[in-house]
């Protein structure tokens, strides 16, 4: 059975070296999709690229401990958010506090009391709030939700994908990206209110 | 309906808005959201605004990648030779 031919030795790190080149293809063309969550993860594009490179660099060298078939831009995301925590980005961003959450409706309610709703049944988001204020609602969203809103909305994650890469319970992704959702859009409210 | 239940329409509807929209809810909890949705203009224009909004905010957050880092995550490849 085992193969002891002279042979044998160098068409083994042939194919490996053909599996590893294949893998890190595959990691390479995920990575505008893992570079929108890691860019929104951290405060500012160099922490994006450091992350990201952190994460890339460890990815190719630990390239045989993911199987293939499984979810590789899942695999990549786990390393990421693991480095992100390791290295104490997460606690740079906005501190943990009591978040302010309201009912879904709240934000709606709040613009249209600002007297900026729609005059026509046709909702248009973009007409009220600015990209800005999206950017800068969500970096106010506590870090344990907001990570789960980037991966699930951002990222088009599954729940459990997400329960995998946070290494948390699927009830808990569900939780809180239902009460994230809601801290976002009370996040919101504010930016466009007092604009 | 069942006694008790939900003396504010709005109110439950509103509750369901999040699960309606990630395909979340059984098949009786959705027609029942929907049979709700179909009289009430007020709750239609908030699910409305809300599907809007997810798409919104996807959009605002997302940044493309610099090309220049893409090229340094190439190099990070092991060299063949």
């Amino acid at each position: 059975m085992g193969e002891t031919t002279p042979e044998a030795e160098p068409r083994k790190l042939a194919e490996e070296a053909r599996d590893r080149v294949r893998f890190e293809e595959e990691a390479l063309e995920l990575a505008d999709q893992v570079y929108r969550v890691a860019r929104r993860l951290v405060s500012t594009r160099e922490e994006a690229e450091d992350l990201m490179q952190e994460t890339y660099s460890r990815a190719f060298r630990a390239w045989r401990s993911y199987q293939p078939g499984t979810n590789l831009r899942a695999w990549l995301l786990r390393i990421l958010t693991n480095l992100n925590i390791d290295r104490g980005r997460r606690q740079q961003r906005s501190p943990d506090m009591q978040p302010l959450e309201e009912g879904d409706y709240f934000l709606y309610n709040r613009l249209e009391e600002a007297g900026r709703e729609p005059s026509i049944e046709q909702e248009r988001v973009d007409e009220r709030l600015s990209q800005d204020d999206v950017v800068s609602a969500l970096s106010e969203v506590p870090h344990d939700f907001r990570d789960v809103i980037l991966l699930v909305d951002i990222g088009d994650f599954s729940y459990a994908d997400a329960a995998q890469i946070l290494e948390i319970p699927i009830g808990t992704v569900m939780s809180r990206l239902h009460r994230g959702r809601r801290i976002l859009k009370s996040q919101l409210a504010e930016q466009a209110v007092s604009a | 309906m069942a006694p008790g239940l939900e003396a504010d329409p709005c109110a439950k509807c509103e509750e369901m808005l999040q699960p309606y929209l990630d395909r979340d809810l059984t098949d009786a909890e959705r027609a029942e959201a929907e049979v709700h949705l179909d009289g009430c203009s007020y709750c239609r224009k908030r699910y409305r605004f809300e599907a809007e909004l997810r798409r919104f905010v996807r959009h605002a957050v997302s940044e493309e990648m610099p090309p220049d880092l893409k090229r340094k995550l190439a190099d990070l490849r092991t060299p063949l030779f």
